[in-house]
């Protein structure tokens, strides 16, 4: 079954510092689009969901249609946003734990400038095969 | 679904506010407002127009606290097939507005009223209102007092208190009606339906359950009419009713139909006292609407109807009680009641926004997500509010019209500012981000990193460019060029990265398409291309330099350029482009120039029709030009202006005409930008992407106007083109200075600088004071006179090197080596007439005029060799030679060596009785490698001017000439200086110790330590001061004349034996023959000759050259031809009478002594005749002179051989 998913990493200053398509449905673009809209729009209910909870992964937060927003929030409020119709909660949670871990890896090159666009093509290679592994 | 719903809705009484005649809108609009306030109407108001014509059926109407509430429909609504179900949804009075002016047949306005009135078969009311009528018409329309209302001419605040009481009849009309309505309702019942009802008609068991379902409508239905009446009480009561009753026949829909009645009736009961516990039973009992809505749902007809829209509004509903009731009380603003509060509203909206999928009518979901969208921005939400505000936008997109392509445009325009794509017309006050970081933007040159990136906050670039392009969309549908036209521009500006090339040319097309519909002169507040940064301020060219002068210092030019033995001075100013705290004076009335730099990082030519620089104080007149960019492509180009009036000036930017609207680029937008760029932040850099280098940080200097200066300009006479020299001509120069400003110059000074600053002989400092003050307009020429420098090793390499190719010769001068005359001038000093101006500044500052010598040194004359050289030429003994001391005037300063000089005159000869022992030459070997005939002249220049046979010179010192040497093209030749006249006349410690020399006594005690050091440096000053003397200068052609430098040559020619140039010997020796004058023989016979066999009387005479006592001991020594001593020794030809040997003398200084001889020779011939001495006690002067090593060794002095020849007496 072909699944949509957009990732995004949204900065602390609600920057989109990396953008990714990583569904296996075929790609339109009036669709990406519409995905960049939806998790643009969610980033206002993160902001006051993530002060309620402590939890770092907030799952199907906002959702639109079909389509529904899974955040997890870092510690230094840097989100990553997945936009998605499936509902692998499990696999999400493991997705973004990993992602995190390569964001945090990015943050330690001291030529990166926390807040910049994430160019490393290393990273989008990584990212994309976590996403075929668990979404 | 309708717009606007809230808990409330269910008790306003729709009234529709149509227009009667002729009304303008704006008169309209203004008259709907003032009805607008009119929108509650209190119950204790309206008592004086209310009859109670039976017994009233609102038992619990609360006549002293309730109110009855108008929502006014302007243009009416076209009947709801829903309005059995609700009854605030009929229309329940009409109201005409008849603007009388414009309407001035009254009759015929009642006509249309009547005739609007009925398709509103609902209305309980009908009034028309009139406003402003005249006379007649007041006269006319009293007829008609039962329709027609006139309101009599008045203010505005007088009409209100008309309309109000107008209002109040209005409300209790209603309220009659609704009396007599509810009775009749109670008493007849009625069939109430919905479109949701089944068609079929009802089967025969079904009928009972039919009647209890008619009455339960019945009942919600009166309840309805007990909301609008304004009497909560009873409407409980008859819902509570209605409740029962549906929900024992199963009427779901009218159930939660009832069920919304009661909280309304609920919450207009407890009006004003929102509590939590209320707050939570209406959210209790909402949810249970919505579900009892989302129960009636019937398979059956939902292609048809559905009450999905009436669960939809029941969730609007109870989402905007949620948000409104936010904030009533303290409890509900803490923080976290507030974010579970819109937790709720969240997903309340969330599921609206899901069923508004189903919704079949475009225009119910048009409404729900405006509602949505409001809603969203009311809690706070602005990105969600966004969101669906653009869901908005697309529906109305979908309608192909142009009030809908406006309406999106509008909306869309709504939702730039949380797309952060605002245009910047929008934003009246620039965002206080950027205020405050434009400062320390200045200050620091690099700014933090976080207030980078709070410029570039929300950097959605997709989401950013589909906004845009769908503005960009709805605007040239709706037919609005000008906001078309600012999207196309924001979007080519910020995303032309992200835009194909064609995509560029469309909208470099719709820039165009739009601009062709403006008005010419159309201003736009977004800028479109080209990007435009300051690129620099270019510094007055030198001719034009300002210098700030101290009123305290009369040399006030001194210390305004960089002084001193370093090249680079940690006090300099540095760099005069990248200093922050750089200061710019402009002059009014001087064209001045900025430097600014375009990009066009597009695909498509642009052409900046006109262009030029903004100042907004108006003291500064622009001058526009136009530009054409190619396609990735950037420029330099300077705009110019002239300042206009005193002051300090800022230029933010600069004004460019493009794609036929005006725009202003501020500098500092693209300043960040680029900022921005470097940090990663912006997805390109336009200058670099069109190949221009990177720009360090210029930050705009503090710019100041200050009143006109004069203006000096320059040129050489005869043309301003290279003057070309060979090394060490000397040529003069006319310089013509003219005043070209509009004051006249009152001061001027002229100074050197640069390098070869001593191949300017003499400058004119008297000639240019004398003209002064220089009226605007004079001029003045100024003679100087130039000598070519000496081309160094380097200097000749690129000389040479240019000079072969013609025409390079110019590029020479920016080697600067060329000295440079500064002349500092100013205008008058204090402006007596305008004192204001005096006060402000001071002092006007005044100016520099760099004026660079172009001289283009060729290599001429070059002096391939020096030599010294030594001659030898041993002199004859006679009577006459040399001359006795005692005939000079002055034996002090006259020396032998003087004497002979004096009888050469200008030639040096030899004097065959002198000899010219330790005669020295200096040989020059000069070539001449260029195209021209050089003529070389030498000239020895003396010190001593008491002779007055020498010609003189100029500087008064004495001359000699020697003839002329000629030195044909490519040929080398060999000039000869005879260096004897540079002996000084005495040995004395002065020349080694000159600081003694001041005290003029020779006996003091003398320095111990008498360093070579110090003999070394005197030797140095010494051969200077001789080679100063010695002038070689040269003449090619008519006018080009010079002096060769031989300096160094000299120099080095001369270093190792210039102490035996200069000095004396200590003693110097002379023979003669002392012969009887009466002596026949001797007068006829050769005057310089000796006889054999015959006694030659003889003197040597030894003169002390120092200034002290000599004592020696002497000795005379006789050889013949072979070289043997011939008056020792066994075979001696020589007898001799007197003493020749161990001859004891004490010299007094400066004076002869003579010891008197014979010598009888034996045998004709040549016979030298040597005199030497043993100095005694030799003091340190000797020493030194003589170059002992030993204080112990003993001093020799040997004097020149003098030849006797002795003739045979045959």
């Amino acid at each position: 079954m072909a699944t949509t998913a957009s990732f995004i990493i949204v900065s602390r200053n609600d920057i989109p510092i990396y953008e990714a398509e990583v569904g296996s449905a075929t790609k339109r673009e009036d669709a990406a689009q519409l995905h960049q809209f939806v998790l643009h729009a969610a980033l206002d209910i993160v902001q006051d969901l993530a002060w309620t909870t402590s939890a770092m992964f907030l799952k199907n937060i906002d959702r639109f249609n079909d389509l529904v927003v899974s955040v997890y929030v870092t510690a230094g409020h840097t989100r990553l946003m997945l936009l998605h119709d499936s509902r692998n909660d499990d696999g999400i949670k493991s997705f973004f734990q990993e992602v995190h871990e390569l964001y945090i890896k990015v943050l330690l090159n001291p030529l990166y400038l926390p807040g910049a666009r994430i160019a490393s093509s290393h990273f989008d290679t990584k990212v994309r095969a976590l996403a075929r592994k668990y979404l | 679904m309708e717009p606007d719903v809230s808990i409330e809705t269910s008790c306003m009484i729709r009234i529709a506010v149509l227009p009667v005649g002729t009304v303008p809108a704006s008169v309209l609009r203004d008259y709907f407002s003032m009805f607008l306030r009119h929108h509650t109407i209190p119950l204790a108001a309206i008592s004086s127009f209310y009859t109670e014509h039976q017994k009233s059926p609102f038992a619990h109407q609360p006549w002293d606290a309730g109110s009855i509430r108008f929502k006014f429909l302007l243009g009416g609504a076209p009947p709801s097939p829903w309005e059995d179900f609700q009854s605030n949804r009929k229309i329940l009075a009409v109201i005409g507005i008849c603007h009388c002016p414009s309407t001035p047949d009254l009759d015929s306005a009642v006509e249309q009223f009547t005739a609007a009135c009925k398709n509103y078969s609902s209305a309980l009311v009908q009034r028309c209102f009139a406003f402003c009528p005249c006379d007649s018409q007041l006269e006319d329309g009293g007829k008609k007092e039962d329709v027609l209302r006139l309101f009599p001419p008045a203010d505005h605040q007088t009409l209100d208190i008309h309309l109000q009481t107008m209002m109040q009849e209005i409300a209790a009309s209603l309220l009659m009606d609704f009396e007599k309505w509810v009775l009749k309702a109670e008493s007849a019942g009625t069939i109430l339906k919905t479109p949701l009802d089944s068609q079929a008609s009802l089967s025969s068991e079904e009928v009972l359950k039919a009647k209890k379902r008619r009455l339960g409508r019945a009942q919600k239905t009166i309840g309805d009419y007990c909301l609008l009446a304004g009497s909560p009480v009873d409407a409980s009561a008859h819902y509570s009713t209605a409740l029962e009753l549906a929900r024992l026949t199963g009427d779901f829909f009218w159930y939660a139909g009832a069920l919304e009645g009661s909280v309304c009736a609920l919450l207009m009961d407890r009006v004003g006292h929102v509590d939590v516990v209320l707050e939570d039973e209406v959210k209790y009992q909402y949810n249970n609407v919505i579900l009892h809505y989302r129960k009636s749902f019937i398979q059956d007809n939902a292609q048809r109807v559905s009450p999905l829209s009436f669960e939809l509004e029941a969730t609007l509903k109870l989402a905007r009680f949620l948000c409104s009731g936010t904030d009533d009380t303290a409890f509900k603003s803490s923080y976290l009641c507030r974010s579970k509060l819109s937790k709720d509203v969240v997903e309340l909206l969330t599921n609206a926004a899901d069923g508004g999928k189903s919704l079949i009518d475009v225009n119910d979901r048009l409404v729900l997500f405006v509602e949505i969208a409001r809603l969203f921005g009311t809690l706070g939400y602005q990105r969600k509010a966004a969101f669906f505000s653009r869901q908005v936008a697309q529906l109305y997109l979908q309608q192909d019209n142009k009030f809908a392509a406006t309406s999106a445009m509008q909306v869309l325009a709504m939702t730039t500012k949380a797309y952060r794509v605002q245009s910047k017309a929008s934003v009246s006050d620039p965002p206080c981000t950027k205020k405050q970081t434009g400062p320390s933007h200045t200050d620091s040159g690099k700014m933090h990193h976080h207030l980078i990136v709070s410029l570039f906050e929300s950097q959605w670039s997709t989401l950013q460019m589909v906004v845009l392009r769908e503005i960009l969309l709805s605007a040239v549908r709706a037919g609005d060029p000008l906001t078309a036209w600012s999207a196309a521009a924001r979007l080519l500006r910020q995303y032309y990265p992200l835009i194909t090339p064609a995509g560029q040319n469309g909208l470099a097309s719709a820039l165009n398409n739009s601009a062709e519909r403006l008005p010419s002169g159309t201003r736009s507040a977004d800028p479109a291309l080209p990007f435009v940064r300051l690129h620099s301020f270019p510094l007055h060219p030198s001719q034009m330099d300002i210098i700030k002068r101290s009123p305290a210092r009369e040399d006030w030019w001194a210390g305004s350029a960089p002084s001193g033995p370093f090249i680079y001075t940690p006090f300099s100013k540095g760099e005069p482009n990248d200093n922050s705290k750089q200061e710019l004076v402009w002059i009014v009335g001087e064209p001045v120039q900025v430097l600014v730099e375009l990009a066009n990082p597009c695909a498509f030519d642009l052409r900046v029709d006109s262009m030029y620089l903004t100042v907004h104080s108006g003291s500064f007149d622009a001058f526009p030009i136009s530009v054409d960019l190619p396609p990735n492509s950037s420029k330099v180009i300077t705009l110019s202006g002239i300042p206009t009036s005193v002051g300090p000036i800022t230029i933010p930017g600069c004004t460019v005409h493009c794609f036929g609207v005006i725009t202003e680029h501020h500098f500092r937008d693209v300043d960040n930008l680029l900022l921005g760029a470097a940090q990663g932040l912006v997805l390109s850099d336009p200058f670099r992407s069109c190949g221009s280098a990177k720009l360090r940080n210029l930050s705009v200097p503090s710019i100041s106007v200050v009143p006109p200066l004069p203006l000096l300009v320059s040129h050489v006479v005869g043309g301003d083109g290279a003057i070309i020299l060979y090394e060490g001509e000397i040529r003069d120069i006319w310089i013509s200075l003219a005043n070209a400003g509009t004051v006249p110059v009152e001061q001027a000074h002229i100074s050197l600088s640069g390098k070869n600053q001593d191949s300017i002989i003499s400058i004119p400092y008297e000639t240019l004071k004398s003209v002064l003050p220089l009226k605007p307009g004079a001029e003045v020429i100024l003679p100087l006179t130039l000598k070519a420098w000496q081309l160094g090793p380097m200097d000749f390499e690129i000389g040479g090197g240019r000079a072969a190719t013609s025409g390079s010769t110019g590029r020479q001068f920016k080697n600067a080596s060329v000295p440079t005359l500064l002349i500092h001038y100013a205008g008058p000093s204090t402006d007596s007439e305008d004192a204001t101006i005096a006060k402000v500044s001071n002092l006007p500052p005044g100016r520099r005029l760099v004026l660079p010598l172009h001289v283009c040194v060729l290599p001429g004359m070059s002096l391939v060799k020096a030599r010294l050289l030594s001659m030898e030429i041993p002199a004859h003994i006679g009577d006459g030679h040399p001359k006795p001391v005692h005939e000079e005037e002055d034996p002090a300063s006259e020396t032998v060596e003087e004497s002979d000089r004096k009888m050469e005159k200008r030639l040096v000869k030899i004097d065959p009785y002198r000899g010219s022992w330790g005669l020295r030459f200096l040989e020059l070997e000069l070539s001449n490698p260029t195209d021209v005939v050089f003529e070389i002249g030498v000239s020895v220049q003396l010190d001593g001017t008491d002779d007055n046979n020498l010609p003189i010179d100029q500087d008064g010192n004495s001359e000699y000439g020697y003839p002329k040497t000629r030195i044909d093209r490519d040929y080398s030749a060999r000039v000869l200086i005879p260096l004897e006249h540079f002996k000084l006349p005495v040995l004395d410690d002065s020349f080694f110790m000159r600081e003694f020399c001041n005290e003029g006594s020779t006996s003091s005690s003398r320095s111990p330590s008498f360093s070579e050091k110090n003999t070394k440096a005197e030797l140095n000053a010494s051969i200077k001061s001789l080679i100063s003397r010695i002038k070689v200068r040269w003449q090619s052609g008519r006018n080009s004349s010079g002096e060769l430098n031989i300096k160094d040559a000299v120099h080095t020619a001369l270093q190792t034996s210039v102490m035996d140039v200069l000095l004396p010997d200590p003693l110097t020796f002379g023979f003669r023959l002392t012969r009887d004058n009466s002596s026949p023989q001797q007068e006829s016979g050769s005057k310089d000759s000796v006889l054999a066999n015959d006694m030659a009387p003889m003197e040597v005479l030894v003169r002390n050259n120092t200034k002290e006592m000599i004592k020696m001991s002497l000795g005379i020594s006789c050889r013949d031809v072979a070289g043997e001593n011939c008056i020792e020794g066994g075979k001696s030809t020589v007898l001799w009478a007197g003493v020749l040997n161990g001859i004891t003398m004490e010299v007094p200084p400066l004076q002869e002594s003579k010891h008197s001889f014979s010598l009888y020779f034996l045998v004709p011939g040549e016979y030298t005749l040597v005199a030497a001495a043993v100095i005694e006690d030799a003091n340190d002067v000797l020493r030194a002179r003589a170059k002992t090593d030993s204080p112990d060794e003993p001093i020799y002095c040997r004097g020149p051989p003098f030849h006797v020849r002795v003739l045979g007496t045959a």
